[in-house]
């Protein structure tokens, strides 16, 4: 289980329900001048860098990943995320999505010069989401979304790698319990294995974060406790990726994290040697 | 071809390669990469194999360049990755000034990796000295060919130790990234029936595991058993429905000629 190949002939599958309802509005994590909708745009433009650049070969692009993104809460409705040349699409391969970001911005960063010092590097930073916040917290029908486009692509790939879907939210849906809609979406996969749900918690409350714990015992509030419920055990190897990348992971570790930036999420799926030190 | 310096005295080694991408990808996209050079001199010969790493770009150019470096060098140590500069010079001078899209643009800017095993063999003592970094093997395999069983493994000695993050050398000098502490350093001698096998990870991984399993692959693999590039993906076939990963595969075979056979480069 979960060790089908990934490649151009047997992509991966990410969905990402993005929580963009009027709560996320609020200060994130304690801060006065950082919303939840600041972080949360944050966190998928970062994901999807870095997946984009993981499938980066030479001067071209494999497609080694389907993405789709899906977003809950303007008019409290439930649909595709993307705006601009990919507006109303859902899953489209990861070579599209690159190169159809929103924008590309100059970034300075500092790197190694291989001399023990620094150099300032220009580096481009594509953006394909902004913060968005207005209306409900439709989770659930968000789930539900997410599950018919988990049964189209196992139909499409029986014997691929099961799909991935990523919720990053508040916690605060306002319709119904969610935690049913995820259970009903892990009950769908491919013959590699069930699929897999994670949850990126962003919460107004201080607080330390909390990456990939294996119990939902010490979670600050009833939403966390509720999200680490509706999030899937990590398989083995993700466990010792995720080790390996200097994240806490213990057995029985699942897919959720509190107040966090989890970009290496990207890296615990296999599409071939990855060296151990490339950082 | 026939060693100018040395027109009639024999050459001691004989050296064959075979390669294959995985199945699914075109050739071009192979990304191993394997030099010889010697093979029809009298008095040395000099071999390496290199992977470059799926997950960084332009890593076939750099697999190429660390084994075209070794193989026409004189480093038979750790010394060899001492003189990283020039080579990934080389390899920055070739990317330089592509035109390339974001991504491909921040993927280059974290450099190519890859797995390396070179060896430098004497015809004097027949004696060879390997240096490693990574997942590439050299495999010393010796007796009869009914009887061939596995002497030395280098650098890796149990199929569990491959794993998909080794450490691997890089095309751009970092601070934090010296290869030098992992560096790996191994000698024998290569006697009359023996034979030297290199193999990238997914090979070498297979090949040891039909070892310990009881079941060798020497004699498969062995100048009776591969003769040509149709016989060696036969074998890449057996290891792939053996479960061995989808991966690129290379196999180098150095032998000790019989007296009186000639190089053929």
């Amino acid at each position: 289980m979960y060790s089908a190949e990934i490649s151009r002939k047997n992509p991966g599958c990410f969905i990402f329900l993005l929580d963009q309802s009027a709560s996320m509005e609020d200060p994130f994590g304690g801060s006065s001048d950082r919303r939840k909708a600041d972080e949360l745009a944050t966190i998928i433009n970062k994901l999807l860098h870095n997946l984009s650049i993981r499938c980066a070969k030479g001067d071209s692009i494999y497609d080694y990943f389907h993405v789709a993104v899906i977003g809950y809460g303007q008019d409290s409705v439930v649909k595709s995320a993307f705006d601009g040349a990919m507006t109303g699409k859902d899953l489209v391969p990861i070579s599209e999505l690159a190169n159809n970001p929103l924008r590309i911005e100059d970034r300075v960063k500092k790197a190694d010069d291989g001399n023990g010092g620094l150099v300032e590097q220009t580096v481009k930073f594509p953006l394909w989401f902004e913060a968005k916040h207005a209306g409900g917290t439709p989770m659930s029908s968000a789930f539900k979304m997410g599950a018919d486009i988990v049964q189209r692509w196992v139909a499409e790939h029986p014997k691929g790698f099961p799909p991935i879907v990523i919720n990053i939210t508040d916690g605060e849906s306002t319709d119904g319990d969610p935690v049913q809609e995820a259970k009903a979406l892990c009950s769908l996969g491919s013959d590699d294995g069930a699929a897999l749900v994670f949850n990126i918690h962003l919460s107004s409350a201080a607080g330390n974060p909390i990456e990939l714990p294996a119990s939902g015992d010490g979670l600050p509030d009833k939403f966390a406790k509720q999200l680490f419920d509706m999030s899937s055990n990590l398989t083995p190897f993700m466990i010792s990726r995720a080790q390996e990348l200097g994240m806490p992971a213990d057995e029985g570790a699942r897919g959720f994290v509190f107040n966090a930036q989890p970009v290496q999420v990207i890296q615990f799926l296999d599409i071939g040697t990855r060296p151990a030190n490339l950082r | 071809m026939i060693d100018a310096l040395n027109p009639v005295t024999p050459a001691p080694f004989s050296v064959e390669a075979f390669s294959c991408q995985k199945a699914g990808n075109a050739r071009t996209e192979y990304e191993d990469a394997w030099a010889i050079r010697g093979s029809d001199s009298p008095t040395r010969c000099r071999v390496a194999v290199a992977d470059g790493a799926t997950e960084s770009s332009f890593s076939a150019l750099w697999a190429a360049l660390l084994v075209e470096s070794f193989v026409r060098g004189r480093s038979s140590g750790p010394d060899f990755f001492e003189g990283l500069d020039s080579i990934r010079r080389l390899w920055k001078r070739k990317i330089r000034g592509r035109p390339l899209p974001w991504y491909a643009a921040e993927k280059a800017r974290r450099g190519a990796y890859a797995a390396f095993v070179g060896a430098s063999l004497s015809a004097v003592n027949r004696g060879w000295r390997a240096v490693a970094i990574g997942d590439c093997c050299l495999l010393h395999v010796t007796g009869l060919p009914e009887q061939m069983e596995l002497a030395h493994s280098f650098p890796l000695t149990r199929s569990e130790e491959f794993g998909s993050s080794p450490f691997l050398v890089g095309s751009l000098k970092k601070g934090d990234d010296d290869p030098r502490p992992h560096v790996r350093v191994s000698e024998g001698v290569l006697g009359p029936n023996d034979v030297l096998f290199f193999a990238s990870d997914a090979l070498a991984a297979w090949l040891l595991r039909r070892a310990e399993k009881g079941e060798p692959a020497w004699q498969a693999i062995g100048p009776m058993g591969i003769r040509t590039q149709e016989d060696f993906e036969t074998v890449v076939a057996q290891a792939r429905e053996d479960g061995t990963r989808n991966d690129d595969m290379t196999l180098l075979r150095l032998t000790r000629r019989a007296s009186g056979e000639r190089g053929a480069g």
